[in-house]
């Protein structure tokens, strides 16, 4: 019954409404929910694109197409160029860019914190619908921590922009290095901004003390069993094992926190895998050496998850004493390593924005930040390249393969979204399970949705960022033969209508 | 650079089939007139906006967007009264009329008058991918449009 249906789904797209997340939910015959589908567009044909294309211009072409994480790419096709030339960036040029992806990674998990996580914890997950935003957020902490947010913001990407050219089209690494060095008077603008945004962070975590954490109600939410998953957990460590964005070893643990795997980012294919589903395009990453055995949890499910959550529970702590100090009142509220509640996420990018800032600030004060030597210039024959970085949502890989010439063959890209793509099918129909029984579908099912995917601050920036930046999404209810029972869509421009 | 009352931003992405309508509409706009409007383009989305639309009191925003019911190349006209306003709509998700409404509560200086062209897309999600002929076909109206609006 369960392929009949599935198979139905798949001869039946509709086309019409590309562009919307879906949701496909499927009850049994006493009305329950059987299992739900969740789907968002995705961009298609970027390996064809690449293909004949010179590899140095993957950093510059690769943050073009995503609006949302452009620096995440860059840096990422820019490790991928220093692996396929063989050559390493020079100190500097590799403190820099740390300390440029540090300044990218503080802006924006600070944005994700007030402007989309907000909504569910600063205002609250049970506040009517029209305070739910933005502007709800800004009632309750204040109109002055709006203009320090937008303030922060807008010196945070000053910055990028005074090293980087342009914060949306980044033009630092070069294969390596980077195209310029850092002047005396430049560093110290870091050194400022980097003392405000540790303060700034701070500032932060206190809201989320104040708001989230002396809020029995919100607690109970972040450890309810309807956002809890047992899964393996993936992202960078240094070489002491603790969280780093830019560089290190890939540490995998398991759900009972144990160390399982710690790889370099050329071994990738040894240990990752995608699994097709017929109902989706997204392909669904895996840990190849556990197995794909479908949505499940537990030690013998390949499915892992990454992003902020799961870069602490890799991780044995912070490399900065402040963020460090964070971290453990987070496991010690939390019950211990590894902690499985998904909605934990937003707590852990709290704790990651101080790590963020604080490392921007060790970055700055280094005296060799403004060494003039940032190049090593390649002379070997390039062949393959694999970089890897923590983007905001995860772990970033770029591959490619080159011809003598350096001309792109094959590339392949493991975006963020990707990895965690299983777990988050699996937190959708969770949320579904717990709230639907029959047809009748309320506009709390969304919130409740959403706010299942959303803690993982999934990507869908590429393919919504048109007007008014509402997600559409469609929530439709069928029966075990597939007809539908019911259908709620929320249009781009917010309204939600029952067809 | 002199400050100009009326503002065209292009949205898009050019690498992205029928997501570069805003970024070429707004490119023949600057050509056409490069003394009357401020022509900026972005890909980028929701909050990150706010740098984009502070400044000048008339904004023209020209972008694709996929309602599914109208055939590819449709120009929709939008002023900002037109919709209900955003806040509500989506707890997550905030684009440019929250971004509109954070900027006044702030006491930024946000335009007052906001309106929005945009062109029933066929395909924004192929990278490379051709424009469809409609959408390409669309594209002198709008700048039209667009003239006829700051005039």
């Amino acid at each position: 019954m369960a392929e009949q249906t599935r198979r139905r789904i798949q001869i039946d797209p509709i086309t019409r409404l590309e562009g919307h997340g879906k949701i496909d939910i499927f009850l049994d015959d006493q009305g329950k929910v059987e299992r739900a589908y969740f789907q968002v567009p995705e961009l298609r044909g970027f390996e064809k694109f690449a293909e004949g294309r010179p590899a140095e211009e993957m950093p510059q072409i690769t943050s073009r197409i995503c609006g949302v994480c452009p620096t995440a790419h860059h840096m990422a096709s820019t490790k991928a160029l220093d692996s396929l030339y063989r050559v390493g960036p020079p100190a500097a040029a590799r403190k820099i860019r740390e300390l440029v992806y540090s300044t990218f990674m503080t802006e924006d998990h600070a944005l994700h914190f007030y402007i989309l996580g907000g909504p569910d914890f600063v205002v609250g997950p049970t506040a009517p619908a029209a305070e739910r935003n933005v502007l709800g957020v800004i009632g309750k902490v204040g109109l002055e921590v709006g203009l320090k947010v937008i303030g922060m913001r807008r010196k945070l990407r000053d910055l990028i922009t005074l090293v980087a050219g342009k914060v949306i089209h980044p033009v630092l690494g070069l294969p390596g290095g980077v195209a310029k060095p850092i002047k005396p008077d430049e560093q110290k603008l870091f050194q400022q901004t980097a003392a405000e945004a540790v303060e700034f962070a701070q500032f932060t975590l206190g809201v989320f003390e104040n708001v989230v954490l002396k809020n029995s109600d919100y607690v109970n939410l972040i450890v309810s069993d309807y956002f809890t998953h047992r899964t393996y957990y993936m992202g960078l460590v240094d070489k002491n094992n603790r969280v780093n964005f830019y560089d290190g070893t890939i540490r995998v643990v398991s759900p009972a926190g144990k160390e399982t795997a710690n790889f370099r980012a050329d071994q990738y294919l040894d240990y990752v895998a995608e699994h097709v589903e017929p109902w989706s395009y997204v392909k669904f990453c895996y840990l190849k050496q556990v197995g794909w055995k479908g949505f499940v949890e537990g030690d013998d499910s390949g499915v892992y998850c990454v992003a902020p959550l799961a870069r602490l529970n890799v991780a044995d702590g912070m490399a900065t004493p402040l963020a460090q100090a964070a971290y453990e009142q987070f496991y010690a509220t939390l019950g211990g390593k590894p902690v499985h509640h998904t909605l934990a996420n937003h707590w852990a990018r709290v704790i990651e924005l101080l790590y963020a800032a604080e490392r921007m600030r060790e970055l700055a004060d280094d005296p060799e930040l403004t060494d003039p030597n940032v190049r090593t210039l390649p002379t070997e024959i390039p062949r393959e390249g694999i970089g890897v970085v923590e983007a905001p949502r995860g772990t970033l890989f770029h591959h490619y393969q080159t011809d003598e010439r350096g001309v792109i063959k094959k590339a392949n890209l493991i975006v963020a979204t990707q990895n965690n793509s299983a777990r988050i099918a699996m937190s959708v129909d969770k949320a579904a399970k717990g709230l639907i029984s029959g047809a009748e579908v309320s506009e709390g099912l969304l919130n409740m949705v959403e706010m299942a995917f959303r803690a993982y601050d999934p990507c869908h920036g590429c393919a919504t960022h048109s007007l008014p930046g509402s997600m559409p999404l469609l929530v439709r209810v069928r029966n075990r033969n597939g007809e539908t029972l019911t259908t709620l869509r929320r249009d781009s421009d917010g309204r939600v209508h029952r067809d | 650079m002199m400050a100009t009352p009326v503002r065209v931003l292009g949205l898009g992405n050019e690498l992205l089939g029928d997501d570069a309508f805003g970024i070429l509409v707004a490119h023949e706009i600057q050509r056409l007139a490069p003394d009357l409007v401020d022509v900026v383009c972005t890909p980028e989305s929701g909050f990150s906006l706010l740098d984009y639309i502070l400044g000048a009191p008339r904004l023209l925003v020209v972008d694709a967007i996929q309602t599914g019911r109208a055939e590819p190349g449709t120009l929709h006209e939008i002023a900002e009264g037109d919709l209900e306003s955003a806040p509500g709509g989506s707890p997550h998700f905030v684009g440019l009329f929250e971004t509109l409404e954070l900027a006044r509560k702030l006491g930024l200086p946000a335009p007052s008058d906001v309106r929005i062209l945009a062109v029933e897309a066929a395909d924004c999600l192929t990278v490379g991918g051709p424009m469809h002929p409609a959408v390409t076909d669309a594209i002198p109206e709008a700048v039209r449009r667009i003239q006829s609006l700051i005039r």
